[in-house]
């Protein structure tokens, strides 16, 4: 095997052939305003307009070294075309779903032109934009809101996580159910603009509900999803999912995009042969806070674990050093 | 299990929202003197439900069903209490920092430090520095509570603590802080007087915190 960026990431996202090295990349934001200030592209431009959200990700390949790309830099894209209220933010703040409109939990309403909403729309043109660029030689990440965390969107996180522990099955049931489709949609308009694999980040997140939560109400659903999509999916959830990682492989995921918290080699020894892994770097303590000899260090416990793909455990935080990311790089540099 | 404490204690632990205001108003007939039912059912049941929370036995949908059977039934219980105050075990307020609109963790230790029968006042979110400062200022309260889920807003937390030296209000104040990016390394680092990990031990906490400022 040719040991080209798209070539390592593909291989290692189904536990195949080894190249020369770790493949490294994020399927979550890699903007940071180092990347900003050298492209000359910021928030909310780089959430809202195609060419600078392609041009912003192609800099976590070119500047940092990554061997992934992946232009959605927020977790708000579908909820806007489903009517949401959202605050795009600016250079030092994420975007944020201002309104929740079923808060009641009635009938969820998914427009006709939902993926040409422009939200939506940015996304793809973006990919294609990518695809254009990079093609087969940079694996192409798209992502998507899984089911779970679309319904906070719609809801409101706490009035869903409350309806939940109110018992009330049937409600939270229904509205995963209605918002699946939603899901599904945005996962193969973006393989078809040219993702090579998308990533569903669905919050079910360790610390804020249970695996039995996770077993009981959402795995169904997961497994609904991955038996419709045929491409290749990441599941991302953060928090400390130690306790439910084989649910996310009896899912169907063909790979897990997971968190400091959770030990790489934990991870691997219990599901590893079944999907593959990528991560964990710690963002707050040492992406952010830390120095690039302490990224090194946990990049190689991370490759020497035997974690697929090497890098950062979540959307970066925005005031990430840009040689920290560069240590993740060194560190798949210096082989398995 | 007869005795309606441990009834209303175990009601409170296992969320049973709708028992709970029937199940007070019975131990009020039989005379139970509402403050010790405060002490000896509420409070004592939202311990459990901290603890359960911190050994990963339950998660924020037990934790939120909870602290609405709780509220229920102090809504029923402080007007009857003596004092007016209620006995307050003293007063905290609490907010997320400017720039950082996530809340529930914020939530959960306001309702817990309701639970343990402090007087929790709530700014909400996305709080800016001097707005706070005014706050505490008016409010003027014995521990100030702030949180922040993002790794873009955790030194927000120190611009509040340095201001509030600025103004000569620090030392009048305990400070604790939480949320998911930050921990104990970085409380003490800003200066902040105690980091809970979650709030269960915000709770803890705040209750070692209001025993040192009263020695």
């Amino acid at each position: 095997m040719k040991s080209t960026s798209h070539n390592l990431v593909m291989s290692a996202l189904f536990d195949g052939r080894k190249g020369n090295r770790p493949p490294t990349g994020t399927p979550t934001s890699i903007a940071c305003h180092d990347l900003m200030d050298a492209t000359g592209v910021s928030f909310p431009e780089a959430h809202l307009n195609a060419g600078a959200m392609a041009e912003l990700a192609l800099a976590g390949h070119e500047i940092i070294g990554f061997d992934t790309v992946m232009p959605e830099f927020s977790v708000d894209q579908e909820a806007a075309a489903l009517g949401a209220d959202v605050d795009w933010g600016d250079r030092d703040r994420m975007p944020d779903t201002k309104s929740f409109l079923y808060e009641d939990f009635s009938d969820i309403f998914i427009p006709d032109d939902f993926l040409e909403k422009p939200s939506m729309r940015v996304v793809s043109d973006a990919l294609a934009i990518l695809r254009r660029h990079v093609g087969g030689r940079v694996a192409i990440i798209g992502k998507a809101m899984g089911p779970w965390t679309l319904s906070y969107h719609m809801a409101g996180t706490q009035n869903f996580l409350l309806q939940i522990g109110l018992g009330e099955k049937g409600k939270v049931r229904k509205m995963l159910e209605q918002l699946l489709p939603a899901t599904i949609a945005s996962i193969q308009a973006q393989f078809q603009a040219g993702a090579d694999m998308v990533v569903v980040a669905d919050h079910a997140t360790g610390n804020l509900v249970g695996a039995y939560h996770y077993e009981e109400l959402l795995l169904p659903f997961h497994k609904e999803l991955t038996r419709e999509i045929d491409g290749p999916l990441i599941l991302h959830v953060c928090g400390n999912c130690s306790d439910r990682l084989d649910f996310f492989a009896e899912a169907g995921f063909d790979a897990y995009h997971f968190e400091w918290q959770v030990d790489a080699k934990t991870a691997v020894q219990r599901v590893g042969h079944r999907m593959s892994l990528i991560g964990n770097i710690n963002n707050p303590q040492i992406l952010y806070q830390g120095t690039p000899e302490d990224v090194y260090n946990q990049a190689r416990y991370a490759i020497e674990a035997g974690v697929h793909i090497i890098g950062p455990e979540c959307a970066i935080p925005l005031a990430t050093p840009l040689e920290n990311l560069k240590a993740i790089v060194a560190a798949a540099r210096d082989g398995y | 299990m007869t005795n309606p404490i441990e009834i209303i204690r175990q009601a409170v632990i296992e969320g049973r929202h709708n028992e709970i205001e029937a199940l007070v108003d019975k131990a009020l007939e039989n005379e139970m003197d509402p403050e010790l039912i405060i002490n000896r059912a509420m409070i004592a049941g939202m311990d459990v439900v901290g603890q359960k929370f911190s050994s990963n036995e339950i998660f924020v949908p037990e934790m939120l069903v909870s602290a609405v059977t709780m509220n229920k039934g102090l809504a029923i219980l402080k007007p009857l209490l003596q004092s007016g105050g209620g006995g307050s075990r003293g007063k905290i307020v609490v907010c997320t920092v400017k720039g950082d609109v996530h809340d529930i963790g914020k939530n959960l230790v306001k309702m817990m430090l309701e639970g343990a029968g402090f007087s929790v006042t709530d700014l909400g979110v996305d709080l800016s520095v001097e707005n706070l400062i005014e706050e505490i200022k008016q409010l003027k309260p014995d521990i100030l509570g702030l949180s922040a889920l993002l790794t873009t807003t955790m030194p927000e937390m120190q611009k509040v603590i340095e201001a509030l030296g600025d103004e000569g209000l620090r030392d009048s104040l305990r400070i604790m802080v939480g949320g998911a990016p930050v921990d104990a390394a970085f409380a003490e680092k800003i200066g902040a007087d105690g980091y809970g990990k979650d709030a269960a031990e915000a709770v803890r906490i705040a209750r070692s915190l209001q025993a040192l400022s009263k020695r």
